[in-house]
């Protein structure tokens, strides 16, 4: 009996929470979306049936992702032939559509009661909704990259993940901008093919890529596994530069007790002075100036900040006040010239300064480049001009990319990408590549058209000659043009080189990170391999020599860790008293080891045999 | 003969270490996720990660026990001989063979419905069933015909009453404790062999035409107690091969004996981890560098441990050449000791 009743009624919940039951579930739902519709009730009201669960979703909070969609009733559009002319002449606007009833923004429920047609003519009975263009059903993201119904599924978060790395115009502001990192690039470039999306949203304005010409070669395997190769006349042009930001902030804090921070030049006396030279560039307020070359550990901000601790009282009395250096420097690694300081007051009418220091970046072996596709590469060499190979017209490619990381991947838009370009720039216009917006045939033969009519290949091909003999190459090669990011990964701010350097207090371990000037980590599998190998020596070179090799005295009576006294010139047992200790070479990680057993009150003894 | 002395192991190899690695990157790449597969095998076993994880740690069950009964010679090829002893393997439950059942706790009765198809498919007749539940204890049974079963049972209270109805349902007619499914296969050379789910070696072994010396379970603890530790330590080998040969990965078969061996050479099954092979270690440092470091330095404190710092661990640790490989090698004579012999006279 109760099963009976529960299948007839349905559970109501608005915004999550059940208010109630009703008896004619579908009846309810026509009635909410037709009052929707006719305006009596909001259009932000979405409502879901969901038969399984006997249960009815009313949503009207914030936060749900809608799409809009034309209604479809009757198996018919309501979208007329006549509201598009009233569109068109502007008698109408969008909102008219929406306040009309013709177009419905739904959310993710309601998205499951609906049977969607793509296009007008695959209306059916069953059809409730028409898709405003096939386009729309990726978020604007997507829909601003091109030929993205050409690639697998997989390569398109790749891509969108490339193109939000891509160094660029990020705002037409910058120079007045203090941004504590920012990459600009010296020439972006409108793409020449492009996407509605791309249009409405005025990416053109904030483009972060230039067009490269690509010839789909190798280069004596200097592309190979996803390398790329650089035209270097095209890099000397000024392809791929850019021009890295950095600001450095400082402020002269108050601290309790009517200290404060001064900016100035430190005197020689402060605490953790870094010496003459690193000052040596600061004026006399203690800034840099402007377009002044700066190096790496060179002070750009000088401050003086009060000692952390209250001083001790020294017999003479009140002695002159100690200070301690709190200088901002350049970080380590990097190198620059002071573009712009500013200086202003904080809120709390302190002084501010803000450094931006500036430091051009030249596309190098090691830097990373990404198409609209999902491909990406690392520079592996750059090429003389003379050496590249060139066209019958005498063009030479700016990028080289291995052909062998097309069909593994399966990105046929940035094939069609690279004809509809060179179609593009032979032609001097622009094409759109909007998803969806054509069968991919058509385009073919369209750009193959204007490249024939040019006195191109129709597929894009052409006959290349190999820059250092002149000789014409056996194949014809697969060459157009194709829109590439420069990627903010670079070398420059990455590379790090360390034969010896800062070590941890704490275990006298080689510090860990590039801003520490850090060692790359000896690891535990790292270990294994080596012990795996039967290389004992070099693993004993890894863990001790280059690591935390030190001498500890150790008592050979009692056996726990001694010292030595540089002025008795003895080494002590600190338990026994006694002198009768041995030098012994371990890691300092096991004497810290048996310090904290001792922690745990367990006293460790070590019991020495010669060898 | 030289091929027997090229293949054996150096002398500091690694071997451990080596077979830890040449095990373990192929499990890096396997699925953390066991397979099911449906379809026209009806036993089911874990396979992959899951099964490794499940040998190596020694669980006292498997997740599916397995078993494959091969017959004597004689009566392999018959089928209806192998289909006598296929009725004798499977457990059957008293529930299994009925449609429905009637209960009047109050007069202490039970009537038991017989299902026709399923009483011929294991070829049980009503009276093996009636036979079977008799033998209970204050269960008295009048058979009424070949399709009911008329029980009355009167236990002290209504519940008592009730359970025993329960375990009547739950009680086996025929076959071997623990067997869920067994099923006849057919092997390459057209003898039969029987595949089952759940295993209990002791109990098969007693069936008559049952092959002993071939007897096959993937339990791994029933097997040291009925076969012992041999049997064991090459069902642990066999079973890690195998899983890993079907994953499609190659390791030579030496490591993973290894592994085996280093699991039984106590005499027991020991698992792989903190309270088997690492937690057993002779060294306390080797020990607290695995797991639960402190645990292992108050005990060791407390019984007044002394470790000898000989194993790798230790050794990384103070900073001394490692034992192995290159660091295996010492002078057998004392730099000292070789200017005390004097050359004999006429050398």
């Amino acid at each position: 009996m109760a099963k009976e009743k529960s299948e007839r009624r349905y559970q109501v919940y608005l915004d999550g929470r059940s208010i109630g039951y009703v008896r004619n579930g579908r009846n309810f739902v026509e009635e909410i979306r037709r009052n929707r519709r006719a305006g009596v009730i909001s259009g932000e009201i979405n409502v879901a049936i969901i038969r399984k669960l006997n249960e009815i979703h009313i949503n009207a909070d914030r936060g749900r992702a809608r799409k809009p969609y034309i209604i479809v009733e009757n198996g018919a559009s309501k979208f007329s032939a006549e509201l598009l002319e009233k569109l068109r002449n502007k008698e109408i606007d969008y909102n008219y559509l929406v306040r009309r009833g013709v177009i419905e923004y739904l959310d993710a429920e309601e998205e499951e009661n609906i049977r969607v047609a793509l296009e007008e003519k695959l209306i059916d009975k069953d059809t409730t909704h028409l898709e405003i263009d096939p386009a729309t059903f990726y978020g604007f993201t997507f829909s601003s990259n091109v030929f993205q119904e050409f690639n697998t599924v997989g390569r398109h978060p790749i891509s969108g993940n490339f193109i939000k790395q891509g160094q660029g115009l990020y705002a037409i502001n910058f120079n007045n901008r203090y941004d504590a990192r920012a990459y600009l690039l010296y020439y972006p470039q409108m793409p020449i093919v492009n996407s509605s999306a791309y249009r409405t949203l005025k990416m053109n304005r904030h483009s972060s890529g230039q067009n490269f010409v690509v010839a789909l070669s190798t280069y004596f395997g200097y592309n190979m596994k996803d390398a790329l190769v650089l035209n270097r006349a095209a890099v000397d042009r000024g392809l791929g530069r850019s021009v890295f930001f950095r600001t450095y902030t400082d402020e002269e804090r108050r601290y309790p007790g009517g200290q404060q921070d001064h900016f100035k030049v430190p005197p020689a006396t402060t605490e953790g002075y870094l010496g003459e030279h690193a000052y040596s560039k600061l004026s006399e307020d203690g800034i840099i100036e402007p377009e002044l070359e700066i190096k790496e550990g060179e002070v750009l901000i000088g401050k003086v900040s009060p000692p952390r601790f209250l001083e001790e009282q020294t017999s003479f009395g009140v002695g002159e006040e100690k200070s301690r250096d709190n200088s901002a420097t350049l970080r380590t690694g990097e190198e620059g010239t002071i573009d712009n300081v500013l200086i202003s007051e904080s809120l709390g009418a302190t002084k501010i300064v803000k450094v931006r220091v500036r430091n051009i970046k030249v596309p190098e072996v090691g830097d990373k480049f990404a198409s609209r596709h999902g491909q990406k590469g690392v520079v592996s060499l750059v090429v003389p001009p003379e050496d590249m190979p060139f066209t019958k017209d005498g063009i030479v490619p700016d990028l080289l990319l291995n052909p062998l990381s097309l069909p593994s991947r399966m990105t046929f838009g940035h094939m069609m990408e690279t004809l509809a370009a060179k179609a593009g720039s032979i032609g001097g216009t622009q094409f759109d590549g909007t998803m969806f917006s054509g069968k991919g045939r058509e385009k073919v033969d369209m750009y193959g058209d204007i490249l024939k009519k040019h006195g191109f290949e129709r597929f894009g091909d052409e006959a290349l000659y190999d820059g250092r003999t002149g000789k014409k190459y056996d194949a014809t090669i697969f060459t157009g043009v194709v829109y590439f990011n420069r990627l903010l990964h670079m070398v420059s701010t990455k590379m790090i080189v360390r034969s010896r350097g800062p070590v941890q207090i704490l275990t006298h371990q080689p510090t860990e990170g590039k801003p520490r000037r850090g060692g790359l980590k000896f690891g535990e599998m790292e270990r294994d391999a080596l012990v795996g190998y039967g290389a004992s020596l070099l693993l004993k070179d890894r863990m001790l020599e280059q690591s935390d090799k030190a001498d500890i005295w150790i008592c050979r009576e009692c056996g726990d860790v001694g010292y030595f006294d540089h002025i008795k010139n003895v080494p002590v047992c600190p338990l026994d008293a006694g002198n009768n200790l041995e030098k012994v070479e371990i890691s300092y990680a096991f004497k810290l080891l048996l310090d904290e057993i001792k922690s745990l009150h367990i006293l460790p003894r070590v019991r020495m045999r010669s060898e | 003969m030289s091929k027997f002395e090229d293949s054996k192991v150096v002398p500091g190899e690694a071997v451990g270490t080596v077979a830890a690695q040449s095990i373990g990157e192929p499990g890096t790449q396997m699925v953390l996720r066991s397979f099911h597969s449906a379809g026209i095998s009806s036993v089911i076993t874990t396979k992959g990660l899951p099964r490794i994880i499940e040998i190596v740690d020694a669980r006292k069950k498997p997740k599916a026990p397995v078993m494959e009964i091969r017959l004597e010679k004689g009566i392999e090829k018959k089928y209806e001989k192998v289909r006598e002893i296929w009725r004798m393997v499977e457990e059957v439950m008293t529930s299994s063979l009925i449609s429905s059942f009637d209960e009047d706790l109050k007069a202490g009765t039970l009537v038991l419905h017989l299902e026709k198809e399923k009483m011929a498919f294991y070829e049980i007749t009503g009276k093996t069933v009636a036979s079977k539940l008799s033998k209970k204890e204050g269960v008295e049974v009048s058979q009424i015909d070949s399709e009911t079963i008329k029980i009355k049972y009167m236990g002290k209270t209504t519940q008592a009453t009730r359970t025993a109805f329960v375990n009547i349902l739950n009680s086996p007619v025929i076959g071997i404790r623990g067997i869920i499914k067994a099923s006849i296969q057919q092997a390459d050379d057209s003898s039969f062999y029987i595949t089952t789910s759940g295993s209990n070696m002791e109990e098969v072994m007693k069936i008559e035409g049952v092959d002993k010396w071939h007897l096959y379970s993937n339990d791994i603890f029933e097997v040291l107690k009925v076969y012992g530790i041999e049997a064991a330590r090459n069902l642990i080998a066999h079973e890690l091969s195998d899983v890993i040969a079907e994953e499609g990965f190659t390791v030579s078969f030496r490591h993973i004996a290894l592994v085996a061996d280093a699991m039984t050479h106590t005499g027991g099954i020991r698992s792989v981890g903190r309270h088997g092979v690492a937690g057993e270690k002779e060294s306390v440092f080797a020990r607290a560098a695995y797991e639960e470091t402190v645990k292992h330095f108050t005990n060791a404190s407390v019984f007044g441990e002394r470790d000898t710092l000989k194993g790798v661990a230790e050794n990384i640790l103070i900073g001394k050449q490692i034992g192995l490989g290159t660091g295996r090698i010492k002078l057998a004579v004392k730099k000292d000791d070789l200017k005390k012999i004097k050359p004999k006279k006429g050398d």
